[in-house]
């Protein structure tokens, strides 16, 4: 149980290598393009591939850590137990419905890409553009799940006065 | 309700919630959602409009401008978390200290040198007024200079390449740009680059830093009180190879990353990954790179990524249901209604930038404004690069200015008590002086801008 409520954080920190294999598959893809005149467009889109893995399996992850920026000119003024009212409001009607809106809209959109198993436009290019959709409601359904753990700690919080 | 007062209703809508202080892109994303169910419900919203929905999240996937993000923003931390900048602002005020105002010309130095920020006014002011004020403050500068410095500098970094709000810019007043060109029927649109909007960058960035230097070596000549030169700096005179390893590697990483973007031999994704390479190399030698530093690197790298796109994300969904209202209809005519032409739609969207810049950060502005604004002021036959620079320079500007300016809340924050607030407003009013000429004369000669990025990708 400890180890599922902190999913986003197991995956989060596994995502963080993603980022040293962009800036590693980047210089390699330079050293190779002007050392060697060599070049190929699957390494080339394992970088986009990385980059759009990062980000999305990496927003629930920031939400987690609250990394995502606010406009604070007020909210930096709240109480803790005002804060908490901002916080769990806004995962209930605006974190919730974004998540199960995305979610709803991309279902087809994936089973589409999977039904022909989507691959690169591109000749060379890399095969799995339906598993790379796919991160677009694996990563709704993460930051819901985040996001109802955080609403659950907020509401604690607002009924006991306890830091969860 | 007229389309004009439902676009209206909906802007205020998704500002009034943003004041809440819930995240930024839920907020976008979930308010833009709940007024096209109310829409829709009420017969004036077409839920066709969000149908584009997914494969926009998709393209923001694949983006391959936006790639240079996390790399950059993986360039910055490593030269934060590593101590170089700190370092270097240590060994310049040793080797500058003994001279009068040789702490703040070190402080702006640096914050040019450390352009590869994250993109966050916030986040670079903190880090500033945490290094140098302490050491400004016992040397006895004036308030005043000292927050004024600390603030212009820590903003400058924004706006010099290579700068992550560069980048970003640079994506979206090219779409901007094509979408223009395609409304007015051309099918083979031109384009503008990140690096071209890198390039053009740097002669006005020049000039901002030239205005700074100069305000700062009159306040030394005129009002040496200001800013002595301390007897004790507290620190040892460094000798060559200390300042060669503080002062040289990172200013030679940060020439070979514009360099190479500048040559045309890179684009700014790849210089971002070598300069990336080039921080973390850097770190290695130095002594610097820990596992524990580096593993805090990359996952503060995913926390601004994922910010950053996650905005880009919520921006989508706004812009989406901003235009199946007939949003973007209504900005249209507003703006090429305004007398002046050009010019005063020009004039018009600047001050709209100005005053949204005090409640919300660079990135925010970039991804919701600007692409509502941008194709028609594009269309009206203003230059892509020069209309990115004045963005730029303009909401530098913003934060700068009290009493809402961002980066004078974040010094405030991190200012001792014994500091007033006045003293800050007051200390950074040369600086917006010197910035409101620079982009006075930035808008009466575009040449400044648009010459260099002629010259180099050859007009």
């Amino acid at each position: 149980m400890k180890h599922l409520l902190a999913l986003n954080e197991w995956i989060g920190r596994a995502v963080a290598w993603l980022t040293l294999a962009m800036v590693l598959v980047t210089l390699t893809i330079v050293v190779a393009r002007y050392g060697f005149s060599i070049g190929s467009i699957a390494v080339q889109e394992s970088v986009t591939y990385l980059h759009g893995i990062v980000f999305m399996l990496g927003a629930a992850y920031a939400l987690r850590h609250d990394q995502h920026v606010r406009v604070d000119i007020f909210y930096r003024e709240f109480t803790k137990r005002r804060k908490a009212w901002v916080d769990f409001l806004g995962v209930l009607f605006l974190l919730l419905p974004t998540c199960a809106y995305i979610l709803l809209v991309s279902t087809d959109y994936v089973a589409a890409a999977w039904q022909v198993r989507e691959g690169s436009r591109e000749a060379g290019g890399l095969p799995l553009v339906y598993l790379l959709k796919t991160l677009i409601p694996i990563t709704a359904l993460l930051v819901a799940f985040e996001g109802i753990l955080i609403a659950v700690a907020r509401a604690r919080f607002i009924l006991t006065g306890r830091r969860a | 309700m007229s389309e004009a007062g439902l676009a209206l209703l909906f802007f205020g809508c998704v500002c009034g919630a943003l004041m809440l202080g819930f995240p930024v892109a839920f907020t976008l994303a979930g308010v833009s959602l709940l007024f096209a169910l109310v829409g829709e419900a009420a017969g004036f919203f077409d839920p066709a409009f969000l149908q584009a929905l997914p494969n926009r999240l998709y393209g923001t996937m694949i983006n391959e401008t936006l790639i240079a993000v996390p790399l950059f923003v993986f360039m910055g931390v490593t030269l934060e978390r590593s101590r170089i900048a700190e370092s270097l602002l240590d060994t310049m005020a040793a080797a500058f200290g003994q001279l009068r105002g040789g702490l703040a010309f070190s402080v702006l130095a640096v914050g040019v040198l450390m352009a590869a920020s994250t993109g966050i006014v916030g986040a670079t002011v903190v880090t500033m007024g945490l290094l140098s004020l302490p050491s400004m403050l016992r040397a006895r500068y004036d308030p005043r200079v000292a927050t004024g410095t600390i603030c212009a500098a820590g903003t400058l970094g924004q706006i010099i390449p290579p700068s992550i709000v560069l980048v970003i810019l640079g994506d979206v007043v090219s779409n901007a740009y094509q979408q223009a060109q395609l409304n007015l029927g051309t099918f083979s649109p031109k384009t503008v680059s990140v690096g071209e909007l890198f390039v053009g960058a740097i002669i006005p960035g020049m000039l901002l830093v030239g205005g700074y230097f100069i305000y700062l070596v009159g306040t030394a000549v005129l009002r040496p009180e200001w800013m002595p030169a301390p007897e004790d700096t507290g620190f040892d005179r460094p000798g060559i190879g200390q300042i060669f390893s503080a002062l040289v590697a990172p200013l030679a990483l940060i020439v070979a990353v514009l360099g190479s973007i500048m040559l045309g031999v890179a684009t700014p994704t790849e210089a971002a990954a070598v300069g990336a390479s080039g921080a973390l190399l850097l770190a290695l030698l130095q002594g610097q790179l820990t596992f524990m530093r580096l593993r805090d690197v990359m996952q503060t790298t995913v926390h601004v990524t994922s910010m950053v796109f996650l905005i880009l994300i919520g921006a989508s969904v706004f812009s989406l249901v901003f235009r199946g209202i007939g949003g973007e209809e209504v900005v249209h005519e507003l703006l090429t209604g305004l007398p002046g032409g050009q010019v005063g739609a020009l004039l018009a969207v600047m001050a709209l930038l100005f005053v949204l810049g005090f409640v919300l950060d660079f990135i925010e502005i970039t991804f919701v404004v600007v692409p509502i604004v941008g194709p028609v002021l594009l269309a009206m036959g203003v230059d892509p690069i020069w209309l990115g620079i004045l963005i730029a320079i303009n909401l530098q500007t913003s934060f700068l200015t009290p009493p809402f300016g961002f980066a004078l809340f974040y010094l405030r924050g991190v200012a001792p008590k014994t500091i007033s607030t006045r003293a800050i407003y007051r200390g950074v009013v040369p600086f917006i002086v010197i910035q409101l000429t620079v982009l006075g004369v930035i808008a009466a000669w575009p040449a400044l801008v648009t010459w260099l990025p002629a010259q180099v990708y050859g007009g």
